[in-house]
């Protein structure tokens, strides 16, 4: 029925889909976090130089006071007791004020001076005190630092790539099932696929898969139904063709008689036209059926519907002296007479009306009764049509509602057993019911209920 | 009157246009959509009778064509479909009337006849006569002979419709959807039972029968 190109089976657009969420998911992710391990290391980096600076600020203070005091020996005296307990050694140096003559007060050993964080304060008399720090000890756990945040970072990509590619996976799976189900359904153009419901009610995916799943129910449903109409119209055919071939055959063998032949003629004509009825009345029925069927809905009232099925008949039940009335009851609640109106296919609830009052008449014997009631009762808009027929035995009683069923004391009558069958499939194409209540010897009732139109 | 048939089924057609002669026309018969559209424009046609389903060129798109250049010879489409929505399409594209197969062929003629007079502008008569048999239609009076004939109003539309179709014969389903504007087939032939009726009343106490049964096709009134 369908095709799918070859290359499709692979479902790309799912792959490629969910790669695309997991790539976007683990870029946000990662910029997130190096833009967090950036921030931190700046501030780390500056507080370190900041500690630096206050040391090396507070000890220039100290110094030039020292200096100005006890002089460059003085000062020397001071920095050689202090470098021997304090942990941290510094470079000390007294320039004076022309600039020419640099005493080195401390240097400690291997120290490279341009690696040096130096800080000075020029004194009263142009003298300039400088104090300097290494800055090799805070590189170096700076580099420490940095080492461990690259491994740090490193990590996280590798989590967010694998996080991303997994949720997105769990995310996507339910779409790729959908998708394996429909090229499925596709590819064996068999319906009967469903796929598995999983993952919380009411989320999206969730949602999409039961809706899936019921436009596949309602599919399944039509085409059964058609395969199950095909069936049925093969099978109901065979038997009217069986007769129209028959009886053609049996004029063209016999001998040449003119009257034999218009006599084969027209019975093969008629046989041909109950042919075409049957076949629009088995499409009907499977058409609405099957929801196939187009109704034009408009307020219809069924008193009207009643009085031109009853018209239609009123001869031939004269003629077969049955009394065929109408009887219109009031309204339970509003007590008017025949305003009980519902929203329906005029045509079709006007081919109810006849195929009921047909089977009435049909079935009552001379001198009984037909009643055809309209009435509102009980929030329904009800049809009933009564007859003092031969009634419907027990045993056949379910099965009148079936295709070409025709009971035992239907037999002798023209139809095609189907009329029934048209009856509740348009009835409940409408949405309504149809039932019948039936004493053997006494008659039938059929009644219709369908929603009565409020507006 | 002239009829161009447009048909690919050649046992259809065949029976069409013989259906046709006898009735009356000259008929011209086209298998294919394109020798049916050529002919429509050369010739003037009373009346044209077009398949939708044809060879070469749908029959649709025929009639859509023929509007197109201005030809308006009424149409008869005929169709295999049974929608609705097929019937509509039809008859937007230009088609004046519509028949589904399988069809009868009384059924067809009688449309053919009514696209031609409603194209004519026939004047609507007042009366009419079939032998001595009268119908007024002011007066909704019958009579036949000297005698005045009562009748009820569903035996005055069938009388009406049959003698407006004098000597043709009308189908029970065309009978049903003039007289009662149902147009589907009621189990019980109520048909049956009306004929018989007016024939009671318009035939039986005269010696001239004028109502013809024709077995498997329908009823006609001739003299």
């Amino acid at each position: 029925m369908f095709s799918a190109p070859e290359n499709d089976s692979r479902p790309l657009f799912t792959r490629t889909f969910g790669l695309r969420i997991a790539l976007w998911y683990a870029t946000l992710f990662i910029v997130g976090a190096i833009a967090i391990v950036f921030l931190t290391y700046v501030l780390t980096a500056t507080s370190l130089a900041q500690r630096d600076r206050q040391l090396i600020n507070g000890k220039l203070g100290q110094y030039a006071d020292v200096y100005q005091r006890g002089g460059i020996d003085g000062l020397t005296d001071v920095v050689r007791a202090e470098q021997r307990t304090a942990p941290e050694r510094l470079f000390v140096r007294v320039v004076d004020r022309f600039g020419s003559e640099a005493t080195v007060v401390a240097m400690p050993d291997g120290w490279d001076p341009a690696s040096l964080e130096t800080g000075s304060l020029q004194l009263s008399d142009g003298t300039l005190v400088q104090v300097g720090k290494s800055t090799e000890a805070r590189e170096q756990l700076l580099a420490r630092f940095r080492a461990t945040l690259g491994v740090v970072t490193l990590s996280i990509v590798i989590v967010a790539l694998a996080g991303g590619l997994l949720t997105t996976r769990s995310a996507v799976l339910p779409i790729r099932k959908l998708t394996q189900a429909v090229q499925q359904v596709i590819r064996t153009g068999r319906t009967d696929a469903r796929v598995p419901v999983a993952g919380a009610a009411g989320d999206a995916i969730n949602e999409l898969t039961t809706l899936f799943n019921a436009m596949l129910d309602k599919i399944e449903g039509l085409v059964t139904a058609m395969r199950g109409s095909l069936d049925n119209v093969s099978h109901d055919l065979r038997t009217p063709l069986t007769r129209l071939r028959g009886t053609a055959e049996m004029a063209l063998a016999g001998p040449v008689d003119l009257d034999r032949y218009r006599e084969a003629l027209a019975d093969c004509v008629e046989e041909a036209d109950r042919v075409m009825v049957m076949l629009n009345t088995l499409m009907d029925i499977s058409e609405a059926e099957s929801g196939a069927m187009q109704l034009t809905r408009e307020p219809v009232r069924l008193a009207d519907i009643v009085s031109r099925a009853v018209d239609l008949y009123r001869d031939v039940a004269d003629a077969k002296r049955v009394t065929l009335e109408v009887r219109l009851r009031p309204d339970s609640t509003t007590g008017g007479v025949g305003d009980v109106v519902v929203m329906g296919d005029r045509a079709r609830l006007e081919q109810v009306a006849a195929n009921l009052i047909d089977n009435a008449v049909k079935y009552t014997p001379a001198g009984g009764h037909v009643d055809v009631e309209v009435q509102r009762e009980g929030g329904y808009a009800v049809l009933s049509v009564r007859d003092t027929g031969a009634g419907i035995p027990a045993d056949e009683l379910p099965r009148i509602w079936d295709r070409l069923f025709r009971g035992d004391a239907s037999r002798t009558e023209r139809g095609l057993g189907l009329g029934l069958s048209l009856v509740r499939a348009i009835v409940e194409a409408h949405g309504g019911t149809v039932n019948v209540e039936s004493q053997p010897g006494q008659g039938s009732v059929f009644t219709v209920r369908l929603k009565p139109d409020t507006t | 009157m002239r009829a161009l048939l447009v048909e690919d089924d050649a046992a259809i057609a065949e029976f069409v246009v013989r259906g046709l002669r006898e009735g009356g026309f000259s008929v011209d018969h086209a298998a294919d959509g394109e020798a049916g559209l050529t002919l429509a424009i050369e010739h003037a046609y009373d009346v044209a009778i077009v398949d939708v389903m044809l060879p070469k060129r749908d029959g649709l798109s025929v009639i859509d064509e023929l509007r197109r250049r201005g030809v308006m010879t009424p149409v008869l489409i005929l169709s295999a479909r049974r929608s609705v929505d097929d019937r509509v399409k039809g008859l937007q594209a230009g088609g004046d009337d519509y028949l589904t197969k399988p069809f009868a062929f009384a059924e067809l003629l009688a449309r053919v006849q009514a696209l031609v007079r409603r194209a004519t502008r026939a004047p609507e008569p007042t009366t009419l006569t079939v032998d001595d048999l009268v119908l007024d239609l002011l007066s909704r009076r019958v009579t036949r002979g000297d005698t005045s004939i009562d009748l009820r109003p569903r035996e005055f539309a069938l009388l009406e419709y049959l003698m407006r179709n004098a000597g043709r014969v009308v189908s029970k389903t065309m009978i049903l959807s003039h007289v009662w504007d149902y147009n589907f087939d009621p189990q019980t032939n109520v048909v049956d039972v009306l004929v018989s009726r007016l024939r009671e009343k318009i035939d039986r106490p005269f010696e001239k029968k004028l109502l013809q049964t024709v077995r498997g096709v329908g009823y006609v009134l001739r003299t």
